[in-house]
């Protein structure tokens, strides 16, 4: 029983925190919120030189082959500096392959992934929201020759930086998942414009888009069970990333109550603050406890549904709590554009309902032990 | 990171389990009892004493020189597991004597002390009671007026304590009074082991709102208590208490009782309809107990967090107080979510015709401040975090 990070991982989450203080401090962050482009490709680039895009890649294909906790290190200090990357989607494409894509597809995009050469993406989720297999409609149909595939795609992260769309499809009544080159004939990826302007997502359009048979990854319209142990690994890289967020948020808050004082005092002083602070350092704490051990439960738990929706569902309170309670310890300067606690309420309102609202987990906890 | 057990540790688990299954004195709704129906199983509840003591398992932790078992933490953390699991009662009935007053004289006491006081805790012949709140001293302790006025080699003790615990049961009190009254507040105090017959000290039981007597008030009038019962140096009160007040902290016991609270809450939801369906299938109350278990899982898992870094020989100060707060929201929840799911039901308490659960619920809905309160209220709790985990200024 171990409950804590190796000495390697402190070191990876100070090489991280360090590279990222340095490289992409809020003021980079706000640079690249407010341009066109889909990401920093500097930034990427520099990344990639790092191992980041190979951390999850297994070592037979040109990848540091560590852990999903690994991943989570890194998840955690991007949230805390807001860090605008297609770094964790990529990782979640790149688990679905090395998951579920024969030995030859690995070969084929594994190792550029590694790399970060290669940008990919899962996209799943269409425009009804529902994140069940149900809420897949997009159609593929065998001609023959070819595999065609026709629908609609909404919020898929970083879709407009990727290279390649790992798109979930109907096919032989049940679901299937399919590579598509973002620049293949057909496909339009439309930008969406987002609460949160550090991040990116996109609508994603597929207009009778031909694929090779041999594109399909996994076993025709069995793959849903796969993509959703995917999906969950992906949610708590995504409450990892929460929690780092809302500890930042906390703790800019705590240094304003430190130095901003009125009646003659520092308002941190006055429990009606401080004890709204300790409150959010509580959420923080007992999220970043459930985060930590789902990400352990990902890779070895035969089912880390419990695990996943209880981390989301906390972290959701934490960050939307820290988020909110930020801005207002700031009183009005908290409202200003300027001000970063906004970047980070921004941040807690986008995530609260991605990847499934608490009250979605909640459900989706109980189902899961049949009640 | 790593969640599994070593083979040696499983072992020990299956053993414990083995235990429990030959030793357990409780009946499945036992774990429940108020304190007249324990009263009323002592008999039973020392013979448990007696053969966890054979094992080594009261104290598990303290040092085999003192009578301890010389447990490891890994160890203890599943003895307490399976012991919460199996809703066996508490491993020792000494309740304070080894939740804290014999770890704070493992700590401070002097060889003597520990041969008298360590003994009849491990075997349950004594029992310990806590003198530290005053009339005019709840959270703010440290500012306790009971006074020890050197006479010889005897203190003599006058002052009043209150809200102490267990007072009426308890053959020992562990006392908090003031010796150097010039001192700054903090380095005033020292720490007495006072016999509750001695002369001049009086316990008057206080009513709850629970209806029960769990506590009382105790009144010293030129008590004399020998210098050698000091525990520590003089002026070292203070930190004798917060190491008492820092063991109270940790929380596996804790956890387990909450995991039990959850399991017989989802019982409950299943059995109980609610506006014409059953409870459980009323969104609001699923949505209660998936947070709930969501809460309960992050204190457990937060404790392990503080295992691993004591294994790791780091130290566990204030973070502790997490849980705490944590504990403090789930045990009023509980006893709310209960008497929710009971509808007009949940005002009906034990005793009375069709009370659910014989109004086990209602108890917890009336008990939970003695849990909340005790060892420090949450708004202290918030004071602690803000100021020692934050950095944030003391307030007045």
């Amino acid at each position: 029983m171990n409950f804590g990070f190796s000495e390697d991982q402190e070191q990876l989450r100070l090489q991280v925190r360090k590279f990222l203080d340095s490289e992409c401090p809020m003021d980079r962050v706000r640079q690249i919120m407010a341009s066109k482009e889909a990401h920093d490709r500097g930034l990427w680039t520099r990344i990639a030189a790092l191992g980041w895009p190979a951390l999850t890649v297994p070592d037979a294909h040109g990848g540091l082959g560590l852990r999903w906790e690994d991943l989570v290190v890194i998840a955690e200090e991007a949230g805390r500096t807001l860090f605008p990357t297609p770094l964790l989607a990529g990782a979640v494409a790149t688990r679905a392959i090395a998951l579920m894509a024969s030995e030859r597809q690995k070969a084929r995009w594994l190792p550029s992934l590694a790399s970060g050469d290669l940008i990919a993406t899962l996209a799943v989720l269409e425009e009804s929201d529902d994140l069940s297999a149900a809420g897949v409609e997009l159609v593929a149909e065998n001609n023959g020759e070819q595999i065609v595939l026709t629908g609609t795609k909404m919020f898929v992260p970083y879709a407009q930086a990727a290279d390649l769309l790992l798109v979930a499809a109907r096919e032989s009544g049940g679901i299937s998942l399919f590579a598509v080159p973002a620049d293949a004939a057909g496909v339009t990826v439309t930008p969406l414009r987002l609460i949160d302007p550090t991040q990116r997502a996109a609508q994603v359009t597929l207009e009778a888009v031909a694929v090779d048979p041999s594109d399909r990854i996994g076993e025709p319209g069995s793959a849903w069970s796969d993509i959703s142990a995917v999906l969950d690994a992906g949610t708590v890289a995504l409450a990892a990333e929460m929690v780092g967020a809302a500890d930042a948020a906390l703790r800019l808050a705590t240094e304003y109550a430190k130095v901003r004082k009125q009646f003659g005092h520092p308002i941190g002083r006055f429990q009606g603050v401080k004890h709204r602070l300790a409150e959010i350092l509580v959420d923080i704490e007992s999220s970043r406890s459930l985060v930590y051990f789902a990400s352990w439960a990902v890779d070895h738990q035969p089912d880390a549904r419990a695990a996943v929706s209880m981390a989301k569902a906390y972290a959701s309170q934490a960050l939307d709590r820290a988020g909110e309670e930020g801005i207002q310890i700031h009183g009005a300067i908290g409202f200003t554009w300027e001000c970063d606690a906004q970047l980070y309420y921004k941040r807690g309102r986008y995530c609260r309902n991605l990847a499934g609202s608490p009250e979605y987990h909640h459900e989706r906890l109980l189902a899961a032990q049949g009640l | 990171m790593d969640f599994s057990f070593s083979e040696r540790e499983e072992a020990f688990r299956r053993e414990v389990c083995e235990f429990l299954a030959a030793n357990n004195p409780n009946r499945a709704s036992d774990s429940d009892d108020d304190l007249e129906a324990s009263m009323d199983r002592l008999p039973k509840l020392l013979a448990w004493n007696q053969a966890l003591l054979e094992k080594g398992w009261v104290g598990f932790h303290w040092p085999k020189e003192v009578g301890g078992g010389g447990g490891g933490l890994i160890e203890q953390m599943i003895l307490k597991q399976e012991t919460g699991k199996a809703r066996a009662p508490l491993l020792g009935l000494s309740y304070m004597g080894l939740a804290w007053v014999g770890p704070g004289i493992i700590k401070y006491g002097t060889e003597e002390q520990k041969r008298r006081f360590i003994p009849p805790i491990l075997k349950a012949e004594e029992h310990w009671c806590t003198g530290y709140s005053e009339p005019g001293s709840g959270s703010d302790l440290a500012s306790l007026r009971c006074s020890a006025v050197r006479d010889g080699d005897h203190y003599v003790i006058s002052g009043q304590k209150t809200w102490t615990s267990l007072a009426m049961w308890s053959q020992w009190m562990i006392l908090l009074v003031r010796t150097d009254p010039a001192a700054p507040k903090h380095r005033g105090i020292s720490c007495l082991l006072v016999p509750m017959d001695a002369p001049g000290l009086e316990v008057r039981p206080i009513k709850a709102m629970n209806g029960e007597t769990p506590f009382a008030e105790v009144f010293f009038n030129d008590v004399r208590v020998p210098v050698v019962n000091r525990l520590g140096a003089e002026g070292q009160g203070w930190e004798v208490t917060k190491h008492a007040l820092a063991n109270e902290r940790s929380s596996i016991a804790e956890v387990t009782a909450m995991v039990n609270h959850l399991e017989d809450l989802k019982r409950l939801a299943k059995d109980r309809r609610r506006d014409g369906r059953p409870a459980i299938q009323d969104p609001l109350v699923r949505q209660r107990l998936a947070r709930m278990q969501t809460m309960v899982e992050a204190m457990r898992l937060t404790g392990l967090r503080f295992l691993t870094k004591q294994l790791r020989g780091e130290e566990v100060g204030a973070e502790t107080s997490v849980n705490k707060l944590i504990r403090a929201e789930l045990e009023v929840e509980i006893g709310r979510l209960a008497l929710d799911i009971e509808g007009r039901y949940g005002a009906l308490v034990k005793g009375s015709p069709e009370a659910v659960d014989n109004g086990k619920w209602q108890r917890q809905a009336l008990t939970w401040p003695s849990y909340v309160i005790g060892g420090g209220t949450p708004n202290i709790q918030k004071n602690v975090i803000a100021e020692r985990l934050l950095g944030l200024p003391h307030d007045v």
